[in-house]
C-alpha cells in the first residue's frame, strides 16, 4: 500500500512534524543491531538521531524514492530517484545497508535482515508474501492464483490498489497473518515492494504504484477496547462517520528557484515532515545565498483528509458518550466515506506526540492517537450495516466467522436442541407483558419470517408475515409494539396518527443546497428486511393506508413524481395495531365494522388478533397479582427461566441468516389436508349454504407461519408438527377475528368482503323473495308501485326484521339485472 | 516542588513520586503494570478518610480557583456532563537507570528524550460541572464543614430569589454576581407578567458557568455514568501551553488533535488529575445524618411537613398529602420500557392569579426542601426556541448541555399556566415529545445529530397548569383547591434540614409487601376492576406506587392495610375533585 500512488500514503510520516514518536517504518536493520532490544526501543533507531527518519511509515518504494524513509540519515542526500522498485527496501535504516537492493525484493544473496526488534526475518516475510500471491487459490481447481489474477486485473485497468483479504492471508499462512498484524509497518512495506516487482515483471512499462489494501480482519476491535498495546498494531474497526475535514494538500516534493539567476532546484522532497530549504542557490555561477523562493505550481502534492469516525449506538454501554476516533485517509481513501455512513475501516492504530509549541522541539507527554487507514468498506449505504441481524439472505457466507462466533453458534445450537425452544421463546418475548401466549407466538413466528421465494418468471412470493393486533385499550397492544420495535434493529416504529402517505413510504424532496430532487425514503423503505411497527393504524389516514397495499404484498415502493420513478424495495414486515371503533370493541359488529379498515388491506395481514379484555375475574386477579409483583418484588429475580434479549436478537439473527427450512413431503401433505379442511368446514352437515373458510392467502399465510416455525427450531425442514402449529396458530387468529356472529363459524368472506356467507345469503333470499313479489303484482311495463308497498309485502314473506335500506339493496341488483327500473320512490317493471 | 514526603496536601505529586519509587523498589515494574496503581490511592485514602483532612482540602469554585496554587490537592464536586474519551500518555518513563511516573501530573520534569524507554499509560477525560438546578442551601452546607484555607466561599448558583433572603437570613448570602444575572431574553412573561417572579433559576440553556475537567487514572469505565455526581479529589493543574498550540497549526494537527481543549477559552483550562472519588447520592449532599431512624421520628417530622406543606398549599391538605408522596418518589426499577416508582403530579386549576401566589410559594419550598430542583416555564415561544436535549456538536466535538440533562434525583417544576393557544415549530413539536417521553417513561433522548440515544432519568416531575396537561401526561391530576391565603411561615434552619433529611432518607428505603396484605391489594385492585372496566394497569399501577410511598412516608418498610386505606380514600377524594370539575 505504501506505495502510494506517487507519493504514497506515507502520510504519517512526513505529514506529522511529531515524527517523534511514530516508529518509521526504517525500523528493520540488519541484524547485529537488531534483535534483542525491547520493543519499544526501536521507537528511536538506534544511531540515529532522536527522531527517527520519519521514514514514510511504509518505506514504500515510492517511485519517488523520496520517502522512502529508507536511506536517508540526516544527510539525506535523497538518493536520487531509484527506480520505482524497491527504492526502499523496508530495511536500510542504517548506512551499513543501503539501498543495494533495491532493484530485486527477493534477494537473497544480502545477510539476513531482520524487523527491527523482532527475530521477524525480512527475507522470510518476502519469500512467504511472494508465495502468498502466486499460489493462494480460493478452490483447488482455479488454475491460477486468486491475486495473480487480480493483480493482472489492476494493472489493466491500470489501478493502484490491491485488495487483499485478510482470511485469505491467514488461511494460506497464518504466521504471515500474524506478523502483519502485529508488525503492519514493516511487513506492509515489504508487501509492497513485493506488489511492485511482481507488477514490473509482469509489464515492464507500469509505472503506477500498487499498494496492498488489507481488509477483513480476523477479529474487529471495539474503539472501546484500543488501548495503548494497539499501538502501531493492524486493527479493524466499526463506526460511523461524523465528520470529515476538507481536503488537505500536503506537499511531498517541492522545487525551489533562485530569485536572483532563476536557476531552479532539483525537486526537493520532504523529509521527515519538513522541507529543508536550500539557502544557498545551487548553480557555481550564482551561489547567492538566501534567494531560493518555493515555486508552488512545480511541487507535487498529495491529498490527505482527517475523518473522525465514532462508536456506534449499540456499542455504547449504559451512561456512556460514544468515542471518537480519527483516521487518515490518502489519495483515494480522501472522500471515500461521507458523514453518516456506516463503515468498517481497516487501519493501523498509531500514537503521535504532540509538541507543546509549533516552533519547540520539545514534545508533552501526551500523544493523540489516530488510525491510518488502509481500506475502508461501505457497510450498506442505506441504513443498516451487514451483520444485520434481520438480514435474511444467505449473503454473507459462513467462512468469515469469529471464533467467539462460532462459540455463540454453538450456544445457539444447544438453546435450539431444547424440546421446549418454542415454549420458551415465547415466554421470553415480552415476559412482563402477562398472557396473550397466542399472539406472542404469532410475533415469534413474524421475527423468524418465512422464506421468501423468487420465482423464474420473476414473480416473487414474500417471506414476511404481517400481523395486525385489534384491541380494547389498555391491553398492552403498544407495548407488544415497542418491545419487538426493541427487539428488531431494522425496525421502524411510527404512529398512524402523525404519518403521511409519502412519510411512510418515499417522497421526493429538494435538495435545499443543490436543488436537485432527492428520493428520500420513508419508514416502510427504511425498514427494508425489519419489521415496521405502526401504532394506532386506524387513525391513519385512508390515503396513507392506501400506500400499504403495494408494500404489503408486493414488498415494493413505486414512486413516479417530480421526473422520478422508482421502485424501492420494502421487504419489510408489518405490525399494525388498531383500536376497534369506538375505542372498544363491539361483539355485536363484525370485525370489519370494528376494525373499520378496507377489506383489501386486511386480507393482507397473515394474523389477525383481536385483543379483547373480557371481564372475567381470572385476567383482572393475574393482572393485579402482575403489577403488585411489579412494584413489590424484584424484577430482576421475579422471572425465571427466561432467555435474555441479546441472546433472543442472536437467535433470532442467527435463525434469519442461516436457517432456509424447506418443506418435507410429509408437512406439503398436511398442508394440503389443514387446507382443505379449512375450506371444507364451512360445509355444515345438512347445511346448503356455502361458506368459504380459507383462500390462496391464508394457505400462503400457512407456508409462511410453519417455515417460521421451523426456523424457530433451527431445522431445515419444516416438519408435520410445525404445519400443525401453523394451522392452530392462524385459527386461534381467525377464529376471534373471523367469527361470523350470526352463524359461528370461521368466515373468510367477512374478512374479504365485509358481508359475511350468511348475510350474503339472506340478501339473495331478499332478491329474490322481492324478484318475486314483483312478478306477481306488477304488469310488465305497468303503472309504478310505492317502495313502502314493496316493504309490506316483503314483511309477511320474510321472517324477521327488514328494512327499507335492504329493500333498496335488493332493488340495485335487481335493476341491474333490467327487472326493474326505480325512480326515487317508485319502482317499475320493465 | 519538593515537599515533605508526606505533604499529600501541597505536595500531593511528591507523595506520588514517593510511592512510585517504594513501589519500583519492591518490584513494581512499569513496564509489565500498565500503569495499574502501586499504592498511591491507598495512601491518599488513608490521609484524606482515616485521618480526616478531607475537609482541609480546598474545594474547587471560582472563587478558590484565584488562589489554589497548582501542583496542589484540590477537590471538585460536580456532575458528568461530557466524557472526553481517553488519552494515552508517557506513564513512565526511564531516566538512566531509574523510572520515573508521570501520573497524576502534566508533563514530565525532565523534557522527554525520545531515546529514553517509555511506557504509554492510558487515562480518561471527563468534563464535570457543577450540579444542575443545585440549591443554595447545598453549598452553604459544605461551607459549615468549612476548610481551613478559606475565606468565604461564596455558594454558587445561578441566582436567587430576593424576597427570600429574609426568610432565610442565617444562610450565607448568595453573590448576586455577573455570573447569573443575565435574564433570558427568551422568556418575556418572567420579566414582564411578573406571576413567578422568581423563576429566574431557570435555563441557562449554555452553561456558562464553573466547569472543570478532570483526568481519571484507574477506574472502570463502568464506574462512571454520564449524569452522575461525583467528588474528585486530585493534583490542580493548568495547561498553559496550548493557547500556543491552537494558534498556528498547521491543517494536520489541527485536525488530529483538534478536540475539545481548542474550544474552550484558555481562561477556563484547568485540570484535576484525580487520585481518589467516590460518587455522591442525593444524600450526601444533605446535612449529616443527624436522627435515627425511628417510627416516632418519621411520623412526627411526616406531621409536620405536611402542616408546612398545606399552608403552602393554601390550606389544601389533600394536595399537600400527594405533595408529599411526590416528593418521596423514585424511578425504583425499569422493567422493559416501564419506569417502576415515577409519581408525576399535575397541580390543575391554578390560574394566573392563584399562581402569582401558590406557584411562588411553592417554588420556594420546593427549593427549600430538595437539593437539586429546576423550573421550566413552558410558553409557546420557549419551546420553539430553547433546545431541552443534549445534543452533540461535531464541531467542537462535546455534547452541549441541555435543559433536561439532570441528574438522578432531580426536582423538575413544569410552569404550564402561561401556555397559550399558537403553534409549534418542528422544534417545539420535538421538545413537546421530548417533555413527553420524560413523563411516560423517564428517559431523555441526546441527539447525536445521525441517531439519538436514550438515557434513563429520575426526575420528580411537577406540572402546574389551568386544566388537566394533555401535552404532559401526569400520573396524577389534582385539582388544586386553596382555601386561604397565608403567607408560609418562616421555618428555621433546624427544622428544614430535618424535612431534607427525611425526604432524602425516606426515598431510600426498601419495601416490600407481605402476602395478607398483598391478597387484600389484589382483591381491591380486582374489585375496582369489576366495577370500572376502564381502570388499566396504569391506574392499577399508580395505586401501588402512592402504596409504597405512603408507607414510607411513615417511615415503614411494609405496606400495610391502614397505609393502603390512606391511598384509595385519596384517591377517592380525588377522584371526586375531577369530577366536579
Amino acid at each position: 500500500m505504501a506505495p502510494g500512488s506517487p507519493p504514497s500514503r506515507n502520510n504519517g510520516g512526513p505529514s506529522s512534524p511529531y515524527d517523534s514518536e511514530s516508529s518509521p517504518i526504517g525500523n528493520t536493520v540488519s541484524t547485529p543491531g537488531g534483535p534483542g532490544r525491547p520493543k519499544r526501543g526501536r521507537r528511536s533507531s538506534y544511531d540515529t538521531p532522536p527522531q527517527p527518519l520519519s521514514g514514510s511509515r511504509f518505506a514504500t518504494p515510492g517511485t519517488t524514492p523520496p520517502s522512502s524513509g529508507a536511506n536517508t540519515r540526516r544527510g539525506r542526500g535523497r538518493r536520487s530517484s531509484a527506480g520505482p522498485t524497491g527504492a526502499a527496501t523496508p530495511s536500510s535504516t542504517d548506512d551499513a545497508q543501503p539501498s543495494s537492493e533495491a532493484g530485486d525484493a527477493d534477494e537473497d544473496e544480502a545477510p539476513p535482515m531482520y524487523v527491527w526488534g523482532t527475530n521477524i526475518s525480512v527475507q522470510d516475510v518476502n519469500a512467504a508474501i511472494l508465495r502468498f500471491l502466486r499460489h493462494f487459490r480460493e478452490n483447488p481447481h482455479q488454475t491460477e492464483g486468486k491475486y495473480m489474477m487480480a493483480i493482472h486485473n489492476v494493472i489493466e485497468i491500470e489501478g493502484d490498489s490491491l485488495d487483499v483479504d485478510a482470511h485469505d492471508v491467514f488461511n494460506y499462512d497464518s504466521d504471515l497473518y500474524l506478523k502483519m498484524v502485529r508488525y503492519p509497518l514493516e511487513v506492509l512495506a515489504i508487501f509492497d515492494i513485493v506488489l511492485m516487482d511482481m507488477v514490473g515483471r509482469i509489464d515492464a512499462l507500469f509505472e503506477k504504484h500498487i499498494q496492498a489494501r488489507i481488509f477483513n480482519l480476523k477479529s474487529s476491535t471495539s474503539m472501546r477496547n484500543l488501548n495503548p498495546s494497539d499501538v502501531e498494531k493492524m486493527v479493524s474497526l466499526k463506526g460511523m462517520i461524523i465528520r470529515c475535514s476538507s481536503i488537505i494538500p500536503e506537499i511531498r516534493e517541492s522545487v525551489f528557484r533562485c530569485l536572483v539567476c532563476g536557476y531552479c532546484c532539483e525537486p526537493i522532497v520532504v523529509d521527515r515532515g519538513r522541507i529543508n530549504e536550500p539557502t544557498i542557490c545551487g548553480k557555481h555561477e550564482c551561489l547567492s545565498k538566501n534567494s531560493m523562493t518555493l515555486v508552488h505550481n512545480r511541487c507535487r502534492f498529495a491529498d490527505k483528509q482527517v475523518v473522525k469516525l465514532q462508536e456506534t449506538p449499540d456499542e455504547i454501554p449504559e451512561g456512556g458518550t460514544p468515542h471518537t476516533v480519527s483516521l487518515l485517509m490518502h489519495d483515494k481513501l480522501v472522500d471515500a466515506g461521507k458523514p453518516g455512513d456506516r463503515v468498517e475501516v481497516t487501519g493501523i492504530y498509531r500514537a503521535m506526540s504532540v509538541r507543546i509549541g509549533q516552533t519547540q522541539r520539545t514534545v508533552k507527554s501526551i500523544f493523540k492517537t489516530y488510525i491510518d487507514c488502509l481500506h475502508l468498506k461501505k457497510t450498506d449505504k442505506s441504513r443498516v450495516n451487514a451483520e444485520d441481524p434481520m438480514e435474511t439472505e444467505n449473503g454473507v457466507s459462513g467462512k468469515d466467522k469469529e471464533p467467539v462466533f462460532e462459540d455463540k453458534v454453538e450456544q445457539l445450537k444447544e438453546l435450539s436442541r431444547q424440546p421446549d425452544i418454542y415454549e420458551r421463546l415465547t415466554r421470553s418475548l415480552a415476559p412482563n407483558i402477562w398472557e396473550l401466549d397466542d399472539v406472542k407466538k404469532g410475533l415469534l413466528c413474524q421475527l423468524f419470517g418465512g422464506s421468501a421465494l423468487k420465482m423464474l418468471s420473476g414473480a416473487s412470493f414474500r417471506g414476511d408475515i404481517n400481523i395486525l393486533l385489534v384491541g380494547d385499550p389498555g391491553t398492552s397492544k403498544s407495548q407488544l409494539l415497542q418491545y419487538i420495535h426493541k427487539l428488531s434493529p431494522r425496525g421502524i416504529y411510527t404512529s398512524g396518527r402523525g404519518s403521511s402517505a409519502v412519510g411512510l413510504t418515499a417522497y421526493v424532496a429538494k435538495d435545499p443546497e443543490t436543488g436537485e430532487t432527492v428520493l428520500e425514503s420513508g419508514a416502510l423503505v427504511l425498514s427494508d428486511r425489519g419489521i415496521c411497527c405502526i401504532d394506532e393504524f386506524d387513525k391513519m389516514s385512508d390515503n396513507a393506508r392506501s400506500m400499504l397495499h403495494e408494500v404489503m404484498e408486493q414488498q415494493t415502493v413505486s414512486i413516479a413524481k417530480a421526473g422520478i420513478i422508482a421502485s424501492l424495495n420494502a421487504r419489510t414486515s408489518v405490525l399494525a395495531c388498531a383500536n376497534p371503533i369506538g375505542s372498544r370493541y363491539n361483539p355485536r359488529l363484525s370485525v370489519i365494522d370494528n376494525i373499520h379498515l378496507p377489506p383489501t388491506l386486511l386480507s393482507r395481514f397473515d394474523l389477525i388478533y383481536l385483543i379483547l379484555d373480557k371481564a372475567d375475574e381470572q385476567t383482572d386477579r393475574r393482572l393485579a397479582k402482575h403489577i403488585v409483583a411489579l412494584h413489590f418484588e424484584n424484577p430482576e429475580n421475579s422471572e425465571q427461566d427466561v432467555i435474555d434479549l441479546p441472546t433472543l436478537t442472536a437467535y433470532v439473527s442467527y435463525a434469519r441468516k442461516n436457517i432456509h427450512p424447506k418443506l418435507s413431503d410429509e408437512a406439503a401433505e398436511e398442508l394440503t389436508r389443514g387446507y382443505v379442511e379449512m375450506r371444507r368446514r364451512g360445509n355444515f352437515p345438512g347445511s346448503s349454504k356455502k361458506v368459504i373458510t380459507a383462500t390462496p392467502r391464508q394457505l400462503e399465510s400457512l407456508i409462511r407461519l410453519s417455515e417460521a416455525l421451523a426456523r424457530i427450531r433451527f431445522s431445515e425442514w419444516v416438519e408435520k408438527n410445525d404445519v400443525t402449529e401453523a394451522i392452530r396458530l392462524l385459527e386461534v387468529a381467525m377464529q376471534q377475528s373471523a367469527t361470523d356472529h350470526s352463524t359461528g363459524t370461521i368466515d373468510m368472506d367477512l374478512i374479504t368482503t365485509g358481508v359475511s356467507a350468511s348475510e350474503r345469503m339472506r340478501r339473495e333470499n331478499l332478491a329474490s323473495t322481492t324478484r318475486n313479489i314483483i312478478m306477481e303484482k306488477m304488469q310488465l311495463g305497468g303503472p309504478s308501485t310505492r317502495l313502502l308497498e314493496l316493504l309490506e309485502e316483503l314483511k309477511k314473506l320474510i321472517p324477521g326484521e327488514v328494512h327499507l335500506n335492504d329493500l333498496r339493496n335488493a332493488l340495485t341488483t335487481l335493476s341491474t339485472e333490467g327487472f326493474v327500473a326505480v325512480h326515487g320512490d317508485s319502482v317499475k317493471r320493465v | 516542588m519538593v515537599g515533605m514526603p508526606h505533604d499529600c496536601l501541597a505536595n500531593p505529586l511528591g507523595a506520588v513520586r514517593l510511592t512510585f519509587e517504594k513501589a519500583v523498589a519492591s518490584g513494581y515494574d512499569p513496564a509489565v503494570l500498565q500503569g495499574k496503581d502501586w499504592g498511591t490511592a491507598e495512601l491518599f485514602r488513608q490521609f484524606l478518610f482515616d485521618d480526616d483532612c478531607l475537609s482541609q482540602v480546598p474545594m474547587l469554585s471560582p472563587s478558590t480557583l484565584k488562589w489554589v496554587q497548582p501542583n496542589t490537592l484540590v477537590r471538585f464536586r460536580g456532575m458528568i456532563q461530557d466524557m472526553l474519551g481517553n488519552e494515552f500518555y508517557v506513564g513512565a518513563y526511564k531516566d538512566g537507570d531509574t523510572w520515573r511516573t508521570n501520573k497524576f501530573a502534566d508533563s514530565s520534569h525532565s523534557p522527554i528524550n525520545t531515546s529514553l524507554d517509555m511506557q504509554i499509560w492510558e487515562r480518561r477525560l471527563l468534563y464535570c460541572i457543577p450540579v444542575p438546578g443545585q440549591n443554595f442551601w447545598v453549598e452553604s452546607l459544605e461551607e459549615a464543614v468549612k476548610n481551613t484555607h478559606t475565606n468565604l466561599i461564596s455558594p454558587k448558583r445561578e441566582k436567587r430569589p430576593r424576597e427570600d433572603e429574609a426568610i432565610l437570613g442565617d444562610v450565607d448570602m448568595m453573590r448576586e454576581d455577573g455570573l447569573s444575572s443575565e435574564p433570558l431574553t427568551t422568556m418575556p412573561q418572567t420579566v414582564t407578567g411578573g406571576t413567578f417572579s422568581n423563576v429566574s433559576s431557570v435555563p441557562d440553556t449554555e452553561i456558562n458557568y464553573f466547569s472543570c475537567r478532570i483526568k481519571i487514572y484507574d477506574t472502570a469505565e463502568s464506574e462512571m455514568k454520564l449524569n452522575d455526581i461525583f467528588e474528585f479529589v486530585g493534583v490542580l493543574t493548568f495547561d498553559p501551553e496550548f493557547p500556543v498550540d491552537s494558534v498556528d497549526c498547521d491543517g494536520f494537527t489541527q485536525s488530529i488533535c483538534e478536540d475539545e481543549l481548542v474550544h474552550l477559552p484558555s481562561s477556563k483550562v484547568s485540570w484535576i488529575h484525580c487520585i481518589i472519588h467516590r460518587k455522591l447520592a442525593v444524600n450526601d449532599f444533605l446535612s449529616g445524618p443527624a436522627l435515627e431512624l425511628m417510627p416516632n421520628t418519621a411520623k412526627d417530622l411526616r406531621e409536620a411537613l405536611v402542616g408546612h406543606l398545606t399552608t403552602v398549599l393554601g390550606n389544601d391538605w389533600v394536595a399537600a398529602q400527594y405533595m408529599l408522596l411526590h416528593l418521596l418518589s423514585r424511578v425504583h426499577a425499569r422493567v422493559d420500557s416501564v419506569a417502576v416508582g415515577k409519581l408525576s403530579l399535575n397541580l390543575t386549576c391554578l390560574g394566573k392569579d392563584s399562581m402569582s401566589v401558590f406557584g411562588r410559594n411553592l417554588k420556594f419550598a420546593i427549593e427549600c426542601l430538595l437539593p437539586f430542583t429546576r423550573t421550566l416555564p413552558i410558553t409557546i415561544n420557549y419551546l420553539n426556541t430553547i433546545s431541552l436535549t443534549p445534543k452533540k456538536d461535531y464541531n467542537t466535538n462535546r455534547l452541549v448541555f441541555g435543559f433536561l440533562q439532570l441528574t438522578e434525583g432531580s426536582h423538575l417544576t413544569i410552569d404550564e399556566t402561561q401556555l397559550q393557544a399558537g403553534t409549534l415549530d418542528s422544534t417545539g413539536v420535538d421538545n413537546a415529545r421530548v417533555l413527553k417521553n420524560l413523563m411516560e417513561s423517564q428517559t431523555v433522548e441526546y441527539d447525536f445529530t445521525y441517531y439519538k440515544m436514550e438515557m434513563p432519568v429520575d426526575v420528580q416531575l411537577l406540572i402546574l397548569s389551568e386544566g388537566k396537561s394533555h401535552i404532559l401526561p401526569a400520573d396524577l391530576v389534582l385539582p388544586f383547591r386553596p382555601s386561604s391565603v397565608e403567607a408560609p411561615l418562616t421555618v428555621d434552619e433546624e427544622t428544614l434540614k430535618a424535612w431534607r433529611w427525611y425526604l432524602g432518607m425516606m426515598k431510600c428505603l426498601s419495601h416490600s409487601i407481605d402476602p395478607d396484605v398483598q391478597k387484600v391489594v389484589e382483591d381491591d385492585l380486582v374489585a375496582a376492576r369489576r366495577a370500572d372496566r376502564s381502570l388499566g394497569s396504569l391506574d392499577f399501577s399508580r395505586l401501588l406506587t402512592m402504596g409504597r410511598l405512603m408507607s414510607i412516608s411513615f417511615g415503614e418498610s411494609h405496606l400495610s392495610k391502614e397505609h393502603w386505606q390512606m391511598v384509595k380514600e385519596l384517591e377517592t377524594i380525588r377522584k371526586e375533585r375531577l369530577q366536579e370539575i
